[in-house]
């Protein structure tokens, strides 16, 4: 190689250098999208009244992005224990980023699955995680139906009413 | 007394305790009305849409008549705290029966007094008991707002707003 073809990569390796430090990943903010208390309301309000629809009185809970309570609905009319497996089952949905009865199904014959373990962690079905393409940025979760399926089928309604504006 | 008079007084008295026991108020179940999670929503929804029109944003509870949470409401870029603290107002205004900032303004030269180390009780303006007649069903607390009585000028919209179905 001549001096001046070394020369001239020199330049290139400190050109870009500069140029990757200047515009670093670590330097940018992270850019999300999170669900609005509008957006879950509407969720929660729609899995309500679909499981009300047939027959069945549910709660539910949306949460965000790192699990936390966005809307919380107890319903008077169904089980006490079904507003704590609503959240457990939205809160499984969210971390593992699939149905709740998806994890279910994935530990069935392994009852000393470490996941098992967490807090807040239950294998239940009826919980969806809410996406925006493939990012979790949420879940809900619903309890009170004679069957997860059952509550399931009115976490996808409350997902679906809202679908348009996951992007 | 005579013999018969004495007669008299027993049977009375036997007859006293049987009509007790077949009447008493202790076989007759308690009457109660109790906040619905439809009738929660509205308040809740209505507490944080009045106090975004004022240019707040706010997290809101809703207890029912065991300090239950019934709707638990995160507003959009609100501070972490604010669904906690709604709650703990909801909770102070549920247990004393009363407005929280009432209840702040009688202990506030009494640091000692036993109800501030309960647990979930603050002495903070922003939470109202919902009520049916004398009778306190539940409370609601709102959080968010700079200065506590625009949380509770929020929350007593929300009460407004359902305040001819107490009934």
């Amino acid at each position: 190689m001549s001096k001046i073809a070394l020369r001239i990569a020199g330049v290139s390796v400190a050109s870009a250098l500069a140029c990757g430090l200047a515009t670093s990943a670590n330097a940018q903010l992270l850019a999300h999208k999170d669900l609005s208390l509008a957006m879950a309301t509407t969720i929660a309000q729609v899995t309500i009244d679909t499981c009300k629809a047939q027959g069945y009185n549910v709660s539910v809970h949306v949460l965000g992005r790192e699990g936390q309570v966005v809307l919380a609905v107890r319903n008077p009319d169904a089980g006490l224990a079904t507003f704590e497996n609503s959240m457990k089952k939205a809160y499984t949905a969210r971390t593992f980023s699939r149905s709740s009865g998806e994890f279910a199904e994935g530990v069935k014959g392994n009852p000393n699955a470490g996941a098992l373990f967490l807090t807040n962690i239950t294998p239940a079905q009826g919980a969806l995680p809410i996406k925006v393409g493939n990012e979790t940025i949420g879940a809900v979760g619903v309890s009170g139906a004679p069957g997860g399926e059952k509550d399931e089928a009115c976490a996808k309604a409350g997902i679906d009413k809202v679908s348009a504006d996951l992007k | 007394m005579s013999k018969t008079a004495l007669r008299v007084a027993g049977i009375s008295l036997v007859a006293a305790i049987a009509c007790g026991l077949a009447g008493s108020a202790n076989a007759q179940l308690l009457a109660r009305k109790d906040i619905s999670a439809a009738m929660a929503l509205t308040m809740a929804e209505t507490a944080v849409a009045t106090c975004k029109t004022n240019g707040y944003n706010v997290s809101a509870n809703v207890l029912g008549r065991n300090g239950e949470i019934i709707v638990a409401m995160r507003g959009d870029n609100t501070g972490p705290h604010t669904l906690e603290n709604s709650m703990k107002k909801a909770y102070t205004a549920r247990a004393q029966r009363r407005s929280s900032g009432d209840f702040g303004d009688s202990i506030k030269d009494n640091f000692t007094a036993g109800a501030l180390h309960l647990t979930n009780i603050v002495p903070t303006r922003g939470a109202l008991p919902i009520k049916v007649g004398e009778d306190t069903i539940g409370a609601i607390g709102v959080s968010g707002a700079p200065g506590g009585e625009k949380d509770e000028a929020c929350a007593k919209a929300g009460i407004d707003k359902v305040a001819d179905q107490l009934k």
